[in-house]
């Protein structure tokens, strides 16, 4: 039997290495001065502003999405409608939500919209979506492990329910404090199957 | 004033996270919306905190960010008018 879709391009970001379909591209070095997304960002010479307004979570979802596309040709001046995104974590955005806690503990606080914009965990699919205009439905969930079983289940769901689907990104995205734990992927429809 | 302009000038660096951008960066006659530096409205929002916590300015409504923050000269004029701390 066909298998229903295709595994395109798969990346891992632990705290320590950026893997990219398996290579390494780049390990966490001691002499690293800035914070260890900002290296990535600007060793794969990514040029996106926005990133540096994001929370953790947000901006390693955005990495690991610039880095499962970078290679694949696609139209990025359209919205896609037949893309999709799923992601999962155990974290959910816990990560901010105590950074924006701290904003608002003191007595005569001042909270920060910009903080604050991002204590939901899905926010990061939008993020994605909107960095590569991807158009169709996107769903996150709050699991305690990533469960792969699971995660195949809900892309043969996504693909059985919508013939118009074509494309989707899913994974693990997992911040938590400086612990990183993203596991993302990108697959396309079998046309065979 | 052209104190008070730097000032608002490092002032909006850090609190939009512009990253790698430096005061002399910033063109205080351009727009801050639409074209120039292409806030959004979580950033007027932000300045919208801003004013308040820095300088004691509390909008009566928020719309009034529109005329305010038309541009960092402009923000600053209205800031060495009305602020109270």
């Amino acid at each position: 039997m066909e298998q229903l879709f295709d595994i395109i391009a798969t990346c891992r970001i632990s705290d320590k290495e950026v893997l990219v379909n398996q290579e390494s591209i780049l390990h966490h070095g001691q002499e690293n001065e800035q914070d260890w997304l900002s290296t990535i960002y600007h060793h794969i010479g990514l040029q996106y502003p926005k990133f540096f307004k994001m929370d953790r979570l947000c901006k390693a979802g955005i990495l690991g999405a610039e880095l499962l596309l970078k290679d694949y040709t696609y139209d990025h001046e359209t919205v896609k409608e037949d893309w999709g995104i799923i992601l999962m974590n155990a974290a959910s955005s816990l990560d901010n939500d105590r950074h924006y806690q701290e904003t608002i503990s003191e007595d005569n606080y001042y909270p920060s919209p910009a903080v604050f914009v991002y204590t939901l965990a899905n926010i990061v699919t939008g993020e994605i979506a909107i960095r590569h205009k991807i158009g169709g439905e996107s769903s996150f969930y709050v699991m305690p492990d990533f469960d792969e079983e699971l995660m195949r289940e809900l892309l043969v769901q996504a693909f059985n329910a919508d013939p118009k689907l074509t494309h989707i990104l899913y994974g693990w995205a997992n911040v938590d404090h400086d612990l990183y734990d993203v596991r993302m992927f990108f697959c396309r429809r079998n046309m065979k199957a | 004033m052209e104190e008070l302009i730097y000032k608002l000038k490092e002032e909006i660096i850090d609190v939009l996270n512009l990253e790698g951008m430096k005061p002399e960066d910033i063109d205080e006659n351009a727009p801050l919306f639409g074209e120039g530096l292409g806030l959004d409205s979580i950033d007027a929002l932000e300045l919208i905190v801003l004013l308040e916590k820095n300088y004691g300015i509390k909008l009566k409504n928020a719309n009034e960010g529109k005329e305010i923050f038309k541009s960092v000269r402009v923000m600053a004029d209205y800031i060495n008018e009305h602020k109270t701390k």
